[in-house]
């Protein structure tokens, strides 16, 4: 045991450079350390790669309705904050949609569902997909046929107005309608 | 001379080692500490306060001054040093150490060393000193080609935190996050430390923040292209993505599980958004929640066993916990009305998540039974946090400064600071593991 000890500290005792205690040394008067002979550590890095992308095929562009029939019957609905149902406002504005629909036989409708800046990303696109699909269902109820609509949550992404205050929240807090070609879609 | 003078140490050492091996057998109540053990410093411990650190400045200009620079910068954000500055330092920069140099100016730890550079080639050793127990705890050296510069700094850096704390560092793992220019969002992927960022070239005309796989080997992540929200899976050795959910409605990538087998998502795919599970390895979905809400951001916990994910189920979007099968659902957040985006820490102990009050953003942190919950932010907008894999730190999204852009903080709130340019706006990001591609 006091063999050990004594062999513990005269090792440990050669490993460290035991200089006066309480005296600066000045530097000329030492000695450097000589680097131990122990394998470098080499530190290699991978690059980011560049990544291959997937070809997703072309989605049908929107075809131009006229200014006049986006601006007087695909208008855009509203929501309350954090809210999906239809507002009873917008119920006309859902008629004439409908209604549009059955003129136009060979359109699809995509209804984009947005929201304000105010919430967090992924949850505002679960409500801007509620909102979607509310809408969707409510054009269902007045005959539309399901598979002439499709739907696409932009969440907060999207806005219209890029204002913080409520008049601009409040515009982009809604439905949007865009139209496309029926040959073009599925 | 030296060696011969290695030969003893080694002998010395090597009888050493044979008598401690025959000892520990025959004796092992009457065994002492081995000397070399290093007590490391509690750095969880409640009256952790933190070790002053003496950084010299390497020698080699201006590669030497550059590193030391970083060093400093990783060391001093971690929270467990604090910095001395070099103004006090009464001792050579020579690799030579005494105690009593450094004890009357409060400094625990001291780093030194030098680097060369030899055409392509940087070289550096670096000598680490412990004041306290008046001993060198190590000398290194390292090598890299000059444009790897950063990450050998950052390795220092790992093993200067690990030799005094025992823990490994996360000096060397990166943040993945989205960047917008020009109207094209991309995912990017930069060191924790904002530097030496990259543009993956994946992107779509909205995409989301990416997940990592805990090997840090594969990103998971949905992207909206050509009106549809797609979640592809990214693999840095093959170096490409993979579209693996394209069902209609809106599908939100959320985290692997910790084996990689599969991963989380929502997908309004059956009428309204709900969690569900992707196997890898059959390629099959299992439906995890059916309420008719909104039900995402789906974040698995460390061992796997327990989803926190958001849900509107009790008329506002708040935190819930299930376990890995949809069973057993518990609410976590209970003050405010809307609380998003919750993230597990890598020790399965707390949950960040985004919660309103007074009408902003802020990242807080709660244990998963709901208790203590704390708020980490407080100016601005804050969202989307992410835990570095030791913990310690968050990244997260903020519009402070006005636009958008990813922030970094330690898991306490503490040292807040952006890490992304403010030309380009940035959101979404996600702390990589350790080790990467």
């Amino acid at each position: 045991m006091l063999l050990l000890v004594g062999l513990t500290f005269s090792c440990a005792q050669r490993e460290i450079t035991t200089p006066e205690p309480g005296k600066v040394i000045p530097s000329e008067k030492v000695k450097a350390e000589q680097p131990r002979e122990e394998a470098p550590n080499i530190v290699g890095e991978e690059e980011v790669p560049k990544i291959e992308t997937t070809e997703i095929e072309k989605a049908p562009s929107a075809i131009k309705v006229s200014e006049k029939e986006q601006k007087d019957v695909l208008k855009d609905i509203h929501f309350d904050f954090d809210r999906y149902d239809v507002k009873d406002a917008d119920k006309p504005v859902l008629r004439a949609i409908a209604d549009w629909m059955l003129d136009n036989p060979a359109d699809r409708l995509v209804i984009e569902g947005n929201c304000d800046e105010r919430g967090t990303s992924e949850y505002n696109l679960g409500l801007g997909d509620r909102r979607a699909t509310s809408t969707k269902d409510y054009l269902i109820t007045l005959g539309v046929s399901a598979d002439r609509l499709q739907t696409v949550s932009y969440g907060e992404e999207k806005p219209l107005c890029t204002e913080s205050n409520e008049a601009c929240w409040a515009k982009n807090r809604r439905a949007h309608f865009v139209v496309l070609k029926q040959e073009a879609g599925k | 001379m030296n060696a011969v003078k290695d030969r003893r140490y080694a002998v010395c050492n090597r009888l050493l080692f044979i008598i401690l091996l025959a000892l520990c057998c025959l004796l092992p109540v009457f065994l002492p500490a081995p000397a070399e053990a290093r007590v490391y410093i509690d750095i969880t411990s409640p009256g952790f306060r933190q070790i002053p650190i003496a950084i010299y400045k390497l020698s080699g200009a201006p590669a030497g001054g550059e590193i030391s620079g970083i060093i400093k910068n990783d060391l001093q954000f971690s929270g467990v040093f604090s910095y001395v500055d070099r103004d006090a330092y009464i001792e050579t920069p020579l690799p030579v150490f005494n105690p009593q140099n450094w004890s009357p100016l409060g400094v625990e730890i001291v780093v030194k060393g030098s680097v060369t550079v030899d055409g392509d080639e940087l070289s550096a050793t670096i000598y680490l000193y412990d004041v306290v127990e008046g001993k060198k705890l190590f000398q290194k050296e390292y090598r890299a080609v000059r444009k790897n510069l950063r990450p050998l700094a950052h390795t220092i850096s790992n093993d200067v935190y690990k030799a005094v704390t025992g823990e490994d560092g996360v000096f060397r793992s990166r943040i993945a996050f989205i960047g917008e220019k020009g109207g094209k969002e991309n995912i990017y992927i930069a060191d924790w430390d904002g530097k030496r960022l990259k543009n993956t070239g994946v992107g779509g005309d909205l995409i989301l923040a990416p997940h990592w796989s805990r090997n840090g080997k594969r990103l998971i992540y949905s992207a909206a292209r050509g009106r549809q929200w797609l979640i592809f899976l990214l693999d840095f050795k093959e170096k490409k993505e993979r579209l693996l959910v394209r069902s209609e409605g809106t599908n939100i990538a959320g985290d692997f599980l910790p084996d990689g087998s599969g991963f989380l998502f929502s997908s309004s795919k059956a009428g309204t958004p709900d969690i569900y599970l992707f196997d890898l390895r059959t390629l099959k979905q299992k439906r995890l929640t059916r309420w008719r809400g909104i039900e995402v951001s789906p974040s698995v916990s460390h061992d796997g066993k327990e989803v926190a994910f958001v849900s509107d189920h009790g008329g506002s979007p708040q935190v819930y916990i299930m376990n890995i099968n949809g069973s057993d659902i518990r609410r976590v957040t209970f003050s405010g009305n809307y609380n998003t985006s919750p993230v597990w820490s890598p020790r399965g102990d707390r949950i960040a998540y985004s919660g309103r009050i007074y009408g902003k953003n802020q990242i807080f942190i709660v244990n998963p039974d709901g208790a203590d919950p704390l708020q980490l932010t407080e100016r601005g907008n804050n969202e989307e946090p992410s835990f570095a894999p030791n913990g310690r730190y968050i990244t997260f999204t903020s519009d402070r400064d006005g636009r958008k852009g990813v922030y970094i903080m330690r898991a306490d709130g503490e040292a807040q600071k952006r890490i992304t340019a403010k030309d380009m706006r940035a959101f979404g990001p996600r702390w990589s593991p350790e080790k990467i591609f």
